[in-house]
């Protein structure tokens, strides 16, 4: 090839500020970047992660107007809400202004700006909460709460759904209480607690059914499933995802469908059902591949079709799997999902008693830091990280992670999590 | 230092499976919002010779549901809107599905772009619609011709054993290896291998480790292109507790862990200027410091570096020192491509076929004539490597004892194009070969548009507009 060589992206990423209005670019600058096919057989291919790939200049300068194209119709849907909203004011159509806020919000959501949604909806909170009608209040309280749980802010997350749950009984909104249940028990679930989780969700399923609302219902189902699986009554677990199959099945819900039989593969997984797994997870996909693009549920079926493999001692498959997920999420600009497709690779690695595996963990680590800004995606890398220093014998560094994967746990008050890593760390005492 | 190689006995002389099958089995599946009624009905009133079973589902998570059931030979697909991403999705579902059926897509005026795209896949053929019977019938065909293979004998390898490893191979190329190899095992000297990825770098380090002085000591591979910059001098020097952030240990480094055998460097060029100066340091001084420790400590390693740049090269553009390379270089090996090793392929297949069917527990001890055939004319961009992760592949889908063309990877397959079907004998239209050749420049650039109008020497927008023409 002509030409000179393409710059690395570690080195490419380095040469480019935290600010803010370059997230686009960078955006750009990763999903545009990609391994040279020599890279892929020689002996470092294995290894490869996003900062050894590498990208071209003049590409960059070249895919430039679709990155301004897609700023622009980002900013042109924001504005049109926000104009939507200024026309509702003059109209005096306060519910129609909270709509037109709650829209922005959305298109911030989509894009993965969820501190700039949350603005847009405390605005609309500030409308909503003048209003007589409580159920667009109801309404926003439930986008906040969602806010919540996507950054990890658990207490304020319940707080916006109870509060959302006490308007929505006082204005007898049976719909807005099924929402809210339904993000109580996504809450509970996401901290562990199973007791809550479960009365949640059954509270949203029996209003749920009284309102003749199949699609919650199948969700509130499949939540149930999920839950069930955790608590690992897994002959309750296969009966509600059967159920929400059904109804998901009969409305024709694609995406739907794609979630409910990834949840089907887990169940599959843990039931020892490698098989069936498998079809569960590759059903899943083609119904995806009908839905509305996600890729953030193509994704998660990948990992989990991956971790399978992993499981079952199929490596080969599941490294394979593995570097189509890490292209779905650097292509689909989801590099916020990396740090948990290259713990995997590491975990693989550690399977094959590779030393070398550590780079992933590694870069892993710096995705979550840098790009992803979660904590408890640190936190999981760091207890992989420990297992697989553990494995290889290096005891002193495995404590180490451990210790630093149970402190991360701690602070986000997460119980079930730092309890494995207590376990994994007495068992490396033993 | 040949390795033996003689015929196994008793191999099977005719495939067992697909080829005894009299019945072809074909799942019809409808596009979004079509119906396979008229894709059926075509199929029974122009291929249906009674040995069809035929059966329809109405989309793909459908027909995915059916796959998983069952066994099936064909899938013929209707693509949507979006042939390009439907098509990924088939190839996609079909990878994992039961006895690897393989696809005809059927498309609304098919691109030229995805006409290439779905060769590359391996799928079988690219009809457009409406159907027309002699395409639909030579590609029926086809399909059946796949289907009778005749088994192979492997030969039976001895290779050298280098621990996990082997060196394998009778070609010339590979003799002048060996004698180099002898000949340089015996010294203490620094060596220098050199080859294209997957020549087998590391194998011919480990076997100069084996058979050298260093033997009794440890055997220490390091990637350099692998780990990240920042994490590469603490690597190989090792650092002391506290001396960055991460260092939560003291690290012994891989220059100590290999004290008193041998320390391999694979792909050197990768390492930046600092970190080569350092590296000539610990080569002329034999001593090394750990990142963040004060202490000089003494190294008893042999050195064996690696790489598959051509390191002269580096030299000139100022990416490599030129002291280190002539350090490095006392002793230079080349290894050869795969395409350069001949026959060797087949040794080396014989081989990866054995190891791998004993790992995994297969009985498979042949190959078919159609896979070996795929092999040899495929373009080994990784050489061996590239060939044991086929094999092994291969192997672990392979469900009796002959390896067949339909258990080799979609890439592999693909490369059997319809040129032998096509009723001008296999000749190309003119616009037809502009679009694979621009398609075969497009792969070699990695997709540098700059780049491939360069080496066509048109100008980009042409080469802009041609892409765009052939849907490419």
């Amino acid at each position: 090839m002509t030409g000179p060589p393409p710059v690395r992206v570690e080195k490419a990423l380095a040469l480019m500020p935290e600010l803010e209005a370059l997230a686009p670019l960078r955006a750009l600058l990763v999903s545009i970047a990609r391994p040279d096919e020599a890279t892929l057989w020689s002996s470092s291919g294995p290894y490869l992660t996003l900062g050894k790939r590498g990208v071209h200049p003049d590409e960059l300068r070249r895919r430039m107007p679709q990155a301004f194209h897609r700023i622009t119709e980002h900013l042109q849907a924001l504005f049109k809400a926000y104009v939507e909203a200024l026309e509702c004011q003059q109209r005096a159509d306060a519910p129609g202004v909270v709509a037109a806020l709650l829209r922005a919000g959305r298109l911030e959501e989509d894009v993965g700006r969820e501190p700039q949604a949350r603005t847009w909806y405390e605005v609309a909170l500030r409308v909503a909460e003048a209003l007589q009608d409580r159920r667009p209040e109801v309404e926003v309280l439930r986008a906040l709460g969602y806010i919540g749980l996507a950054l990890g802010e658990y207490a304020a997350g319940a707080r916006q759904f109870q509060r959302s749950l006490a308007l929505a009984e006082a204005e007898f909104d049976q719909a807005g209480a099924t929402a809210a249940s339904e993000g109580l028990g996504d809450v509970a679930l996401a901290q562990g607690q199973w007791g809550g989780a479960q009365a949640w969700y059954s509270r949203g399923l029996r209003l749920a059914e009284a309102a003749g609302d199949g699609p919650r219902a199948g969700r509130l189902e499949r939540q149930l499933g999920v839950l069930a699986r955790k608590q690992r009554d897994l002959g309750a677990a296969g009966d509600y995802l059967r159920r929400a199959r059904e109804r998901f099945e009969a409305a024709g819900l694609a995406d739907e469908m794609a979630s409910v039989l990834n949840e089907q593969g887990l169940l599959d997984a843990q039931l020892g059902r490698h098989t069936a797994a498998s079809a569960a997870y590759r059903e899943a996909l083609a119904w995806a591949q009908r839905a509305p693009r996600d890729g953030r549920l193509e994704l998660s079926i990948r990992l989990n079709l991956a971790e399978l493999d992993l499981e079952a001692g199929r490596l080969l498959e599941a490294e394979a799997e593995l570097r189509r997920a890490e292209q779905v999420a650097i292509g689909g600009h989801l590099i916020r999902r990396l740090a948990q497709i290259y713990t995997l690779m590491g975990r693989l690695r550690g399977a094959q008693g590779d030393e070398t595996g550590f780079v992933f963990f590694e870069q892993a680590i710096e995705l979550a830091k840098a790009v992803e800004h979660s904590v408890a995606t640190e936190a999981q890398v760091y207890h992989a990280y420990g297992v697989f220093r553990s494995r290889l014998g290096q005891q002193d560094e495995a404590r180490a992670y451990l210790e630093r994967a149970r402190e991360l746990f701690d602070s986000l008050g997460e119980a079930v999590e730092r309890d494995r890593v207590e376990a994994e760390l007495r068992a490396l005492s033993a | 230092m040949t390795p033996a190689a003689h015929m196994e006995p008793s191999v099977p002389s005719a495939v067992p499976g697909k080829g005894a099958l009299a019945l072809l089995r074909i799942l019809v599946v409808a596009g979004e919002g079509g119906s396979a009624g008229s894709l059926l009905q075509n199929l029974r009133q122009w291929a249906d010779d009674g040995r069809l079973e035929i059966d329809t589902a109405p989309d793909l998570p459908r027909a995915v549901r059916q796959l998983a059931g069952q066994r099936w030979d064909l899938v013929l697909a209707v693509l949507g809107e979006h042939p390009d991403d439907d098509l990924s999705w088939w190839v996609d579902t079909l990878r994992g599905a039961t006895g690897s059926p393989r696809l005809i897509a059927v498309a609304q005026a098919p691109s030229m772009g995805l006409v290439l795209r779905a060769e590359k896949s391996g799928v079988l053929d690219v009809l457009s619609l409406p159907l027309r019977r002699d395409e639909l019938v030579r590609a029926l065909e086809r399909l059946r011709s796949v289907a009778s293979e005749t088994a192979v004998p492997l030969p039976f390898v001895e290779p050298h054993a280098v621990g996990p490893y082997a060196l394998v191979g009778q070609s010339p190329a590979m003799l002048d290896v060996y004698k180099l190899l002898a000949r340089v095992a015996g010294s203490a000297a620094t060596v220098l291998v050199q080859g294209e990825s997957g020549t087998g770098k590391e194998v011919v380090a480990r076997a100069i480790h084996i058979n050298g002085p260093h033997t009794a000591g440890a055997f220490v591979a390091v990637n350099c292109a692998a780990i990240p910059e920042n994490l590469l001098e603490s690597e190989l020097f090792g650092h002391e507790k506290g001396a960055f952030t991460g260092a939560v240990t003291r690290k012994i480094g891989r220059f100590e862990q290999a004290g008193g055998g041998t320390l391999f460097l694979d792909e050197i060029a990768d390492m930046s200027l600092a970190l080569q100066a350092k590296i000539l340091r610990a080569v002329q001084e034999r001593e090394i410091e750990r990142v963040g420790g004060g202490e000089t400590i003494p190294i008893d390693v042999r050195l064996i570096a690696a790489t598959n740049r051509d390191l002269k090269d580096a030299i000139k553009q100022g990416r490599f020192r030129e002291d280190l390379y002539y350090r490095l270089a006392v002793v230079t090996i080349r290894l050869p491509t795969l395409v350069e090793r001949g026959d060797d392929l087949v040794l080396l297949t014989a081989y990866f076929v054995r190891q791998f069917a004993e790992r995994y527990g297969k009985k498979t001890r042949a190959i078919s004539d159609r896979a070996l055939e795929l092999l040899r004319a495929h373009a080994w961009v990784g050489n061996v490597r590239e060939l044991r992760n086929v094999i092994e592949r291969a192997v672990i889908v392979a469900t009796d004892e002959t390896l067949r063309a339909e258990h080799l990877p979609d890439e592999l397959r693909g490369e059997e194009t319809t040129l032998a079907d096509r009723p001008q004998g296999g000749l190309l239209t003119l616009a037809e070969a502009e679009a694979r050749h621009i398609a075969k420049v497009l792969a070699h650039t990695n997709g540098q548009i700059g780049a491939a109008a360069e080496i066509l020497r048109i100008h980009r927008n042409t080469l802009t507009r041609k892409m765009k023409e052939y849907g490419l």
